[in-house]
């Protein structure tokens, strides 16, 4: 028997039944492989794709922000320092200003003190020799006064009475200058 | 019911050694002509273990894809990963070397093809059963698809007579030359082409069943344990032998399997690029 099929049956001949049911496999196949399955899974892979490239382009452009930022902060922090120095430097000059203005103001402060000091003890020495004129004047009245009055036969009490005079001349002249001073 | 089991069901008992004094009958191509089931069609061995197993491919090609393709997400998984993996292979070894970027558009095609081919080839791993495309129906139905697509993709892109001129008469030659190289081109761009796509996936398929067939059979064969012990011992050596060389054939069968599944593919990607635009 199988060997009359053998004989029979050509290997080369195509069976257009299953040459049919094979077109309608690949029929069938194909539009549930290559139209629908294949092309999800290429979409998923095409999407990933994309989320890979789009991350790079987000990092890079995260990088360029960040750069600029960075460049933004560099250039504040140099004005900073900047504006600082000139501050720096202006309160410095300020600072000469002012002292030199107080070194100014006091010194004329002292120089007034000092004309008034010398006025006030012009104005005392004044004062003073004024007094000193009037009572040197009644002084020597009254020691003219006395000399006349005393009997002026005792050459010792002459001399006594001088001698007190004198001493008490001295006295109050002590005691003018204390005043004076 | 198996062709292997139908055919040893022929002949029972007859090993070496044996008493009743049959000798080997090897498989004959009959194996590939399983009685049908259903025979009243004519011009046509009628319904049979061909288109079963064709049933089998189908099957199997569209739980595989239903499989890589569900559930997917961004982050792949170990199955989706397989999945994208295959279609990248068919787009990195077939679409883009024989058509660039424009291969990208038939890449769901050669994935389809690559994947039916392959499983269709498949079948013959299972014991007893053999590949669907060693009945030259369906290699014949592949190419003739292939066949078409060139033709109508061809036509559309370079005209009707454009992609006939630019198949027949290579560019950059001498006048004279194309007296002897038209001729060719025409039998070989629209016959030989064709024609051997489609026998080549066949024979290899026909003639790697016809081999396993042999060691099995052979295997079974010079297996007589019931023979006198010092035979009986002969029998099981060589019956291992035979089991070993089916087992190495098994296995250099199934790359043969991927072998022509990618070689099919890749002619087809080669065919539609001549279609895409004119041979330089």
């Amino acid at each position: 028997m199988l060997l009359e099929l053998a004989a029979d049956d050509n290997i080369l001949r195509i069976d257009w039944v299953k040459f049919t049911f094979g077109a309608i496999a690949l029929a069938v196949v194909w539009f549930f492989v290559g139209r629908k399955a294949v092309p999800k899974v290429m979409a998923v892979l095409d999407e990933r794709h994309d989320a890979i490239e789009g991350g790079i382009e987000r990092a890079k452009r995260a990088e360029a922000e960040a750069e600029e930022i960075r460049q933004q902060y560099r250039e504040k922090l140099e004005e900073a320092h900047r504006e600082y120095a000139q501050e720096l430097e202006k309160a410095k000059e300020q600072r000469a200003a002012i002292i030199a203005e107080a070194r100014e103001e006091a010194q004329a402060e002292a120089s007034r003190i000092l004309e008034a000091a010398k006025a006030q003890i012009e104005a005392d020495r004044q004062q003073a020799m004024a007094q000193l004129r009037g009572e040197v004047g009644a002084l020597a009245t009254d020691l003219a006064g006395r000399i006349v009055g005393e009997t002026l036969t005792d050459t010792a009490a002459q001399t006594r009475v001088v001698d007190r005079f004198l001493q008490e001349l001295e006295q109050d002249g002590n005691v003018q200058r204390a005043e004076v001073r | 019911m198996s062709a292997d089991v139908r055919i040893l069901a022929a002949e029972p008992g007859c090993h070496l050694f044996g008493d009743n004094g049959c000798g080997f009958s090897a498989p004959t191509t009959g194996m590939f002509f399983p009685t049908p089931w259903y025979e009243n069609i004519p011009g046509s061995a009628g319904i049979d273990l061909h288109l079963l197993l064709l049933l089998v491919a189908v099957g199997a090609t569209l739980l595989l894809w239903s499989w890589f393709s569900k559930k997917l997400s961004l982050v792949p998984g170990r199955r989706q990963g397989i999945g994208e993996m295959l279609i990248l292979f068919i787009r990195d070894q077939i679409a883009r070397p024989t058509m660039g970027a424009k291969g990208d558009k038939f890449l769901p095609l050669l994935t389809t093809l690559f994947t039916f081919i392959l499983l269709m080839n498949f079948t013959g791993l299972i014991p007893g059963m053999l590949p669907v495309n060693s009945n030259l129906a369906f290699p014949a139905m592949l190419a003739v698809f292939v066949y078409v697509l060139t033709l109508v993709i061809g036509m559309r892109n370079q005209g009707g007579w454009g992609y006939i001129r630019n198949q027949i008469f290579p560019a950059g030659m001498p006048k004279p030359i194309y007296v002897l190289v038209t001729p060719i081109e025409i039998l070989s761009v629209f016959v030989i082409r064709p024609v051997t796509h489609a026998l080549r996936l066949f024979a290899t398929m026909f003639a790697g069943s016809l081999l396993l067939a042999v060691f099995a059979y052979g295997g079974w064969y010079m297996l007589n344990l019931g023979a006198p012990a010092a035979l009986a011992a002969a029998s099981a050596v060589f019956s291992g032998a035979a089991l070993i060389g089916y087992i190495v054939f098994f296995v250099f069968e199934i790359v043969i399997m991927l072998v022509q599944a990618f070689i099919f593919t890749l002619l087809a990607g080669l065919y539609l690029n001549d279609s895409l635009e004119a041979a330089h």
